[in-house]
């Protein structure tokens, strides 16, 4: 128990500053790189003058520390702030209407937005995942419990063909065969949960061969311990063993592996795909935004992101510390 | 005295004597594989194209010619040479274009992951042999780093200028080093404890010579095998970008370029997207193959396997 | 060969006929085991003894049909319960494993998933074997058992895991693993070779008795010819893989009929009877003088919020090193031997005291300073393996310590390291070369030669020899006297190898927990020793000489406390066998007795049974050793 509290004090504590970090190395980004947002809100065609006074408004002519201390008071209050540029029905508005001037009260709340995105994205990414464990664990197993041997050859095939897939190519080429050829499923936009299942396929090809490579390695690494051979001279049966011991002790690996690499690279397949697939998630938001300089949506979705990764990576290595004692955090 | 005689009689090599030549094994294990001969042969035939494909065919990659626009490759009917394998759109050769593409792509997957090996061995060896707070601080950078999640990262930067193959290079390391650093990290952790590290301090070695003359050398091969990997990972990054805009700019051919101005064709000259999109799946393969039977060699010595 | 002999009356528990296992590879096949003939007679012992990489490991497991390629049973059957084991179908094999015949290895610490607790796991085998017993009844069973091989206490042991069993400890729970589901016969591989002299001691005893209690059938086998004859009933001695001799375990030490065993007994080494004169100590000044130093480290504790716990590693140790003596150290694993080699080494500080080379307290140096100490004090590691690194040519090895104190001009290099290379026994062709394929033997002298390089006048050497065979122990050992009279270099030898000790110390410190509770010369410490725990650990030595200190009087329970826990008083207390009322009060402090010696005990020797080792046999039989079997 004094465990359990200490490691999560200590890792929620920690983890605030890392998304503090985040939040300001991204905060920072978005002002030093060329590129000004209030051209893009108030139009090509608007006057100097007003340019100026809508950024002095909108208080981007501060310093950046000053902004950022002001974004930090806003976020602790749970406001994520309005969008530049997206009204309240969600479209991008930005152009000429404002030409005169920029009332915030028109555009979307970010929290909103992103409130709307959310389910979609994490449709997407549950079932790409899922597709990804149906593809992987099969292959992965067999090949680290017959290392050497056929099944092995299988997982390196199957894992370095699918790395070996660019998934903007996999995307059309799916597009064209299951959408455009057959007519099997709908592709572009979201009218439905079908609209999932082709942008959940080129996600879960990202994912499969990582998951495929961890897996028989740590399978296989574990059928090399000592305790394995052990235990079957103790008596036990070798599907107890691989079952009640060898499984376990791979679970410490395959979660690190899940926290650690797997969530940034499920990130940024989500964001590609959505793109690609004008899938209606957080990820096509985000990058509409950063295309648009929609700074507040932007700030949002990385706070958010690190949020969850932080948030994940704490609850692995606490199920890794329960399940290997001799781990340390 | 019975040992001044030298009695230099080398003792056949032991099973426990696990530390020899672990380079030299791993690398003699992964060439007994079909699979690694095969991909290496691939790879080499390919980078023997890009390399004098340019010289060998009479086309141009970039010379648009509305005469020759959607032909398909030869195999189908109506393609004619030298469009081995087609024309886009805008009349350019296809296959041309594809090599130029897979030649800057893997310059800038070789470069970026020299870059990303180097910068994040650095810091994880520092960070894992230092230990304390020095070690905290570089990890929980690493944290930050691996939570933006690429794509943001170089949209914000590359989006607004106008990207070059060093810009994009830059982005790439700045958004990987972090596993690098890690990895590095922990097996420093674990080297650190190793006799030979004591002995070289007992023997007065300052700790900037135990990390760049003892440490490194032992621990960044097994690395540095799995680094090959990643040089096919950023080749698809640098086709992402090129998807969306943020690549290499026009008229400089690049496989995101052609496969998302295919994609409005993709019906009636379909080619356009799949075509290229075989060769750098074949070329990324290849280097997959490679780099997935190194990783294998890799954990079957290191588990004390011949 | 002298036929098998009929100890005990009835049929054969297990008999292994013209057995062969050989090694397939590439260049080959290469026999392993040859024509192996064996009998194993129920409820008895029967010891293998064999140097290592004679085929043991390779026997005991063959015995439980548990080969795997590249090696592969070649000829010859293992005959149990009237059927041959190497014909069996693997269920037929696996229903046997661990319910009829049991294994224990010399890896006890990796025997268990180490994910899941000792008393699950053991909980998990014996519902295997046995599944009409219900989980309570099992659980209770264990605990008791555990109880039984002395784990104290084993119902909150039984929850907790294996790395927080020490060796000794994972040991005996691995005995209860075996013996719990009551099996015929019990393979014992090495079993003790891991442990500390006085843990293995405790372990021999308890499998003896536990082996009449079950009725087991034991077949015990060692490469250590002291630790098989105390156990064994009969004994079969192993020479790369053909039997060259089996008598019962008397009549084998007494009249050894291969040339082979009376050379394996006459390696045996001897402390009391017939050792060589022990160096005497020297009258030189003072190079090392230890003060009072003190190590802490802290570890997190899992049950306290933000807390942490002191485990004190070495605490209040002194003594002092004369120029050209050999002085050493002594004590169980986990003694705070090692940190006090990192403390003198210079590669930590202590918390408290002082370490002076020469008058100058090292802690204090820095810079230049630090390298021109280094120069002149050198620690020797332990591990041949990992001490150098396979990727640089031997040369450049031994080269390192000059470039880095850059004391040579580059074209010298090669000559002065070809002439250390010579002197330590190294053929100077071996120069260019990568460590591949040394013996251990040869990377020690690669090791050595590294440190001689730099002509020290101090050498310290933790556990350098443990990982050697007798042979190139004792070659070693020869090299360092001549060094030493050619150069005269000062020793402290660290090591837990009280036979070594006995040969080339001239003074000895014998720790405990921490601390030194003995310092004496070396004869004064192996004649007429004034310290409990020092008279323990003689007692426990695996040697075939009769003992001045009987292990009846002498053994020791349990293990040390741990080193966060230290309880008050003497902190012996809790093994001593003479503690008393006062011990528990009172921290007994380093006192000088009349024979010149210090010791930290209230009895002051007195009080402790009188020695004699004039009167020693220099090879003890079993009658002399323990009581004789009914
Ligand atoms: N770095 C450390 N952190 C915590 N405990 C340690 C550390 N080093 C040694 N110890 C503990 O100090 C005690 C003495 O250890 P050591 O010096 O290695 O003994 P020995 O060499 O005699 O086996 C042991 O209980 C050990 O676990
Ligand atoms: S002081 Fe007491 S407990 Fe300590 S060694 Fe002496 S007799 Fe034993
Ligand atoms: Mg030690």
């Amino acid at each position: 128990m004094a465990f359990a509290i200490e490691f999560f004090l200590r890792r929620i504590s920690q983890g605030l500053v890392i998304v503090l970090l985040v939040a300001f190395v991204i905060f920072t980004l978005l002002r030093i790189v060329p590129g000004d947002p209030i051209r893009i809100i108030l139009g090509p065609m608007t006057p100097a003058s007003v340019l100026e006074q809508t950024a002095k408004d909108l208080g981007l002519r501060d310093p950046i520390l000053v902004q950022f201390g002001r974004f930090v008071g806003q976020v602790a209050t749970g406001d994520l702030g309005r969008s530049f540029i997206r009204g309240l029905q969600g479209g991008s508005a930005g152009g000429s209407q404002d030409a005169a001037g920029y009332n915030p009260e028109s555009r979307a709340s970010v929290a909103e937005l992103i409130g709307t995105a959310l389910p979609y994205s994490l449709q997407l990414a549950g079932l790409g995942i899922l597709f990804a464990l149906l593809v992987a664990v099969p292959i992965g197993m067999a090949a680290g419990l017959r290392a050497g041997k056929w099944p092995d050859r299988l997982g390196l095939y199957v894992s370095s063909l699918f790395v070996s897939l660019p998934n903007i190519w996999v995307a059309v080429v799916l597009i064209f065969l299951l959408s455009a050829k057959a007519d099997l499923l709908p592709a572009i936009g979201y009218r439905g949960f079908s609209y999932t299942i082709i942008p959940a396929m080129v996600v879960a090809i990202e994912l499969s061969p990582v998951m495929i490579r961890a897996i028989s390695v740590s399978v296989a690494a574990n059928l090399g311990e000592i305790y394995y051979d052990v235990g079957m001279v103790r008596g036990l049966s070798r599907w107890t063993m691989i079952f009640k011991h060898v499984l376990r002790n791979a679970a410490v690996p395959l979660l690190n592996l899940f926290g650690a690499q797997m969530i940034g690279m499920l990130l940024g397949g989500l964001f590609v795909v959505e793109y690609i697939f004008s899938y209606p998630g957080v990820g096509m938001l985000t990058i509409n935004a950063v295309f648009q300089r929609d700074f507040p949506i932007i700030q949002a979705v990385a706070i958010l992101a690190s949020g969850a990764l932080v948030a994940i990576n704490m609850l692995v290595d606490f199920t890794s510390t329960t399940i290997d004692r001799r781990l340390k955090f | 005295m019975t040992s001044s005689t030298a009695q230099a009689e080398i003792a056949p090599p032991s099973a426990a004597d696990n530390q020899r030549g672990v380079t030299r094994r791993i690398l003699a294990r992964a060439w007994s594989y079909t699979e690694m001969k095969l991909a290496a042969a691939v790879f080499l035939l390919l980078v023997a194209l890009t390399l004098f494909g340019p010289l060998l065919i009479d086309a141009s990659a970039t010379k648009m010619s509305v005469a020759d626009k959607f032909l398909p490759p030869l195999f189908m009917e109506g393609g004619r040479l030298p469009h081995f394998l087609g024309t886009d759109q805008l009349g350019r050769d296809l296959l041309l274009r594809s090599l130029v593409g897979l030649r800057n792509a893997f310059a800038i997957g070789v470069v970026s992951v020299i870059g990303m090996f180097i910068l994040g061995c650095a810091i994880g060896i520092y960070a894992g042999y230092r230990g304390g707070w020095v070690d905290v601080i570089l990890m929980r950078l690493t944290d930050v780093q691996m939570s933006i999640p690429v794509i943001i990262l170089a949209i914000t930067i590359l989006g607004m200028s106008r990207p070059t193959a060093v810009s994009i290079i830059a982005v790439l390391i700045l958004a990987s080093w972090p596993v690098y650093a890690r990895v590095s990290r922990g097996v420093t952790l674990a080297e650190r404890q190793k006799e030979y590290v004591r002995a070289a301090k007992i023997l007065g070695a300052s700790d900037l010579r135990i990390m760049v003359r003892h440490i490194a050398p032992s621990i960044l091969p097994p690395i540095a095998f799995v680094a090959v990997l990643d040089v096919a990972r950023m080749m698809i990054f640098e086709a992402i970008f090129g998807f969306i805009g943020i690549g290499i700019q026009p008229p400089t051919p690049t496989f995101g370029t052609i496969i998302s101005a295919g994609t409005q064709y993709l019906l009636n000259a379909w080619w356009i997207t799949i075509v290229p999109g075989v060769l750098l799946a074949l070329a990324l393969g290849s280097l997959n193959l490679m780099g997935g039977v190194l990783e294998r060699a890799r954990n079957h010595i290191l588990q004390g396997g011949e | 060969m002298a036929p098998q002999s009929m100890s005990k009356p009835g049929s054969p528990l297990m008999e292994v006929r013209d057995l062969s296992v050989a090694m397939r590879s590439e260049s080959g096949v290469r026999p392993i085991l040859n024509t192996i003939d064996l009998t194993v007679m129920p409820r008895s012992v029967l010891g293998i003894i064999g140097e290592s990489g004679s085929g043991k490991t390779v026997l005991s497991r063959a015995l439980v049909n548990w080969i795997k390629p590249p090696l592969a049973i070649t000829s010859g059957s293992v005959r149990y319960g009237g059927r041959d084991l190497l014909a069996l179908p693997e269920e037929e094999m696996a229903a046997l494993r661990g319910r009829e015949i049991a294994y224990i290895g010399a890896n006890p610490t990796s025997a268990l998933d180490p994910t899941v607790p000792v008393g699950h796991q053991i909980l998990e085998k014996l519902r295997a074997v046995a599944p009409q017993l219900s989980r309570q009844d099992a659980r209770k069973r264990i605990i008791d058992t555990l109880d039984a091989v002395r784990i104290p206490s084993p119902a909150k042991r039984f929850d907790e895991y294996p790395f927080q069993f020490s060796g000794g400890m994972m040991q005996r729970a691995l005995i209860v693993d075996a013996l719990v589901s009551n099996p015929k016969l019990l393979i014992a591989d090495n079993i003790t070779q891991p442990l500390d002299v006085t843990v293995a001691a405790q372990i021999l005893r308890l499998l003896r008795d536990l082996q009449k209690d079950f009725d087991t059938a034991v077949v015990f086998i060692s490469s250590a010819l002291g630790i098989v004859s105390e156990i064994a009933d009969d004994m079969i001695v192993l020479d790369r893989g053909h039997i060259v001799e089996r008598q019962p375990v008397n009549a084998l030490l007494e009249k050894p009929e291969h040339g082979y065993t009376r050379e394996l007994i006459a390696k045996v080494p001897k402390i009391w009877t017939g050792a060589a004169e022990p160096p005497a100590p020297s009258a030189q000044n003072v190079v090392l003088d230890v003060r009072d130093v003190e190590k802490t480290y802290e570890v997190r504790d899992r049950n306290a919020i933000f807390a942490h716990r002191k485990v004190q590693a070495v605490r209040g140790v002194s003594f002092t090193v004369r120029r050209g003596e050999n002085f050493g150290i002594i004590g169980e694993s986990g003694c705070g031997k090692s940190t006090l080699s990192r403390l003198l080494s210079c590669l930590e500080a202590p918390n408290r005291g002082q370490i002076l080379f020469e008058d100058r307290d090292i802690a204090t140096l820095r810079g230049k300073d630090l390298l021109a100490l280094r120069r002149r004090f050198q620690l020797l590691l332990q591990d041949p393996y990992n001490a150098i690194a396979a990727h640089s040519s031997i040369g450049r090895t031994i080269a390192e310590p000059l470039l880095i104190h850059g004391l040579v001009p580059r074209r010298e290099i090669r000559k002065r390291v070809s002439a250390v290379m010579s002197e330590v026994g190294l053929s100077p062709s071996l120069y260019d070369q990568l460590p591949v394929g040394l013996s251990a033997g040869q990377r020690q002298r690669v090791n050595i030669a590294r440190a001689l390089v730099l002509e020290p006048e101090l050498l310290i050497l933790d556990e350098t020899l443990s990982a050697l065979d007798q042979v190139e122990q004792a070659k070693l050992l020869d090299l360092f006297e001549t060094l030493q009279a050619r150069r005269g270099i000062t020793y402290v030898y660290i090591s837990h190898d009280l036979a070594m000790v006995r040969r080339v110390c001239a003074r000895i410190a014998v720790m405990y927990l921490g601390r030194v509770v003995e310092l004496s010369d070396n004869e004064t410490l192996f004649a007429s020793s004034s310290h409990p725990y020092t008279r323990a650990l003689l007692s426990a030595v695996p040697t075939v000489e009769e003992k001045p200190y009987k292990t009846e009087t002498y053994l020791l329970e349990g293990e040390p406390p741990d080193p966060i826990d230290i309880p008050p008083g003497c902190s012996f207390r809790t093994r001593c066998p003479f503690a008393f009322d006062r011990c528990a009060r009172e921290d007994p402090r380093l006192t000088l007795l009349s024979d010149g010696s210090l010791s930290a005990c209230h009895l002051e020797g007195s009080g402790l049974p009188a020695v004699d080792i004039a009167g020693l046999q220099p090879v003890a039989t079993v009658a002399q050793t323990r009581p004789v079997a009914p």
